[in-house]
């Protein structure tokens, strides 16, 4: 397939990873953050890693939607779902995404009708077709995924589907980054930026990095030559002692973004003073609630929920992992505890997650230190 | 391209995913697009003069980019 097939060539990985041994430095360690779950996936999948030097880690960021979402926040969807009437949409992976007391799947076998949907395009239907319910989406993700869900609402009012609404969790991707680069225990050398939340908002976004913290960013595609050549040009910047934000996306990501999605996101958000994300606590701006020209679509205020702060399970240390502070196989419950069938923390719900993309590709072993 | 399986490889939105699809019919700011076989109807809104046969990238129903 055209932009695919490309990507994917061994031959081509080879060459690349030998100019990256051409432009690592001897005897420095290179710690480089892929933001985005889908590149840690890709990572694992094609195994990128083993390409690389010794000296150059990856270290894996909080850019999977599903792995910071709070307990409380699935309590509260858990609430709406159970409310009679209501028909509660979202997407398959937060299905599994355990709350302080169960699952949405837990509550779908409980009786709540529980659906999973690809789209809220999808949900905004299932409304049209069933006037009598109260139909909610459960809207997750950053910047990619958010003007798919203000285009529904947008088409809800200007349609008059009034069962419709939205319980909006959405996040945007500067505000943590902000967050890690200002994190005492991190030590970072550059960021593989998103590639399709950069379709959205563009590259400018980005430039606060190189410019505040002296760190390159360059945002890069899914296949596995993207995220190899992302390494060699953020490498190749450390080298020649650049530091700026590149593009080696170019053929999907225009610097500017997309005018119109901004817009459209403009009309129907606005900014939540704070959100809370699992494992790096209340972050200022970081997430989007309905704007007020939207408020009678928001779920949050057409049914009550119990907005209840819920602490994480001890025993799970997904906070240092989406720090990128320890490994996945670090945590004391990674691959025994913990495992994608029984998930303790969100990380080894989705596939996207770090602990889920160590486990289903086996890294779980392969480097862990035993004291 | 399947939906979002709870037990499925991939999601789209925590995978950040797009998928490449071709425009089959435009209806105003829906259009058909297909992609492996499949069928969507997709969002056009953000992007200018979508014609059947163009390549768009397709995130959550949404196109983002025309290729």
């Amino acid at each position: 397939m055209k932009f695919v097939d490309e990507f994917r060539d061994g031959t081509l990985g080879q060459k690349v990873a030998a100019q990256i041994l051409g432009v690592v430095e001897p005897g420095r360690h290179y710690k480089v953050m892929e933001v985005c779950g889908g590149h840690t996936h890709s990572i694992y999948r094609y195994g990128v890693d083993d390409l690389l030097p010794e000296n150059v880690e990856l270290v894996h960021g909080p850019g999977c939607p599903v792995c910071v979402i709070p307990m409380g926040r699935v309590d509260d969807g858990i609430a709406i779902a159970r409310e009679p009437g209501v028909i509660f949409t979202c997407f398959g992976d937060m299905l599994r995404v355990p709350g302080s007391n169960g699952t949405l799947l837990d509550a779908k076998a409980q009786g709540a009708d529980v659906r999973m949907v690809y789209s809220p395009l999808d949900a905004l239907r299932i409304a049209k077709a069933e006037p009598d319910r109260q139909v909610v989406f459960f809207a997750i993700g950053f910047e990619t995924t958010a003007p798919s869900t203000a285009l529904t609402l947008m088409r809800a009012r200007a349609e008059g589907v009034e069962n419709f609404s939205c319980m909006c969790n959405h996040v945007t991707i500067v505000p943590p980054l902000r967050a890690l680069l200002e994190s005492p225990d991190l030590r970072l050398d550059g960021f593989i930026g998103p590639g399709h939340v950069s379709t959205v908002v563009g590259a400018r976004p980005f430039e606060f990095i190189p410019a505040d913290y002296g760190r390159p960013v360059v945002i890069a595609g899914f296949e596995p030559l993207d995220i190899l050549h992302a390494i060699h040009m953020i490498l190749a910047q450390l080298a020649e002692g650049r530091c700026e934000v590149e593009n080696q996306y170019t053929r999907v990501v225009p610097y500017d973004g997309n005018t119109r999605a901004l817009a459209a996101m403009a009309e129907v958000f606005a900014l939540r003073p704070h959100f809370e994300w699992r494992g790096l606590g209340f972050i200022s701006q970081s997430a989007l609630r309905l704007s007020d020209a939207y408020a009678a679509l928001d779920a949050e205020r057409r049914f009550s929920v119990p907005g209840v702060r819920v602490a994480d399970p001890k025993a799970c240390q997904c906070g240092e992992v989406l720090k990128g502070v320890i490994k996945p196989w670090e945590c004391k419950v990674f691959g025994t505890a913990c495992t994608p069938e029984h998930a303790i923390g969100t990380c080894m719900v989705s596939p996207e997650g770090a602990c889920a993309a160590y486990y289903n590709y086996g890294r779980f072993a392969r480097d862990r230190v035993v004291a | 391209m399947s939906a979002c399986d709870p037990y499925d490889a991939h999601c789209i939105t925590c995978g950040d995913v797009a998928v490449e699809m071709r425009v089959v019919e435009v209806n105003e700011s829906l259009a058909v697009c297909e992609a492996e076989g499949e069928e969507r109807e997709v969002e056009v809104a953000l992007l200018d003069d979508v014609q059947a046969g163009d390549r768009l990238l397709v995130h959550a129903d949404v196109g983002l980019v025309k290729l």
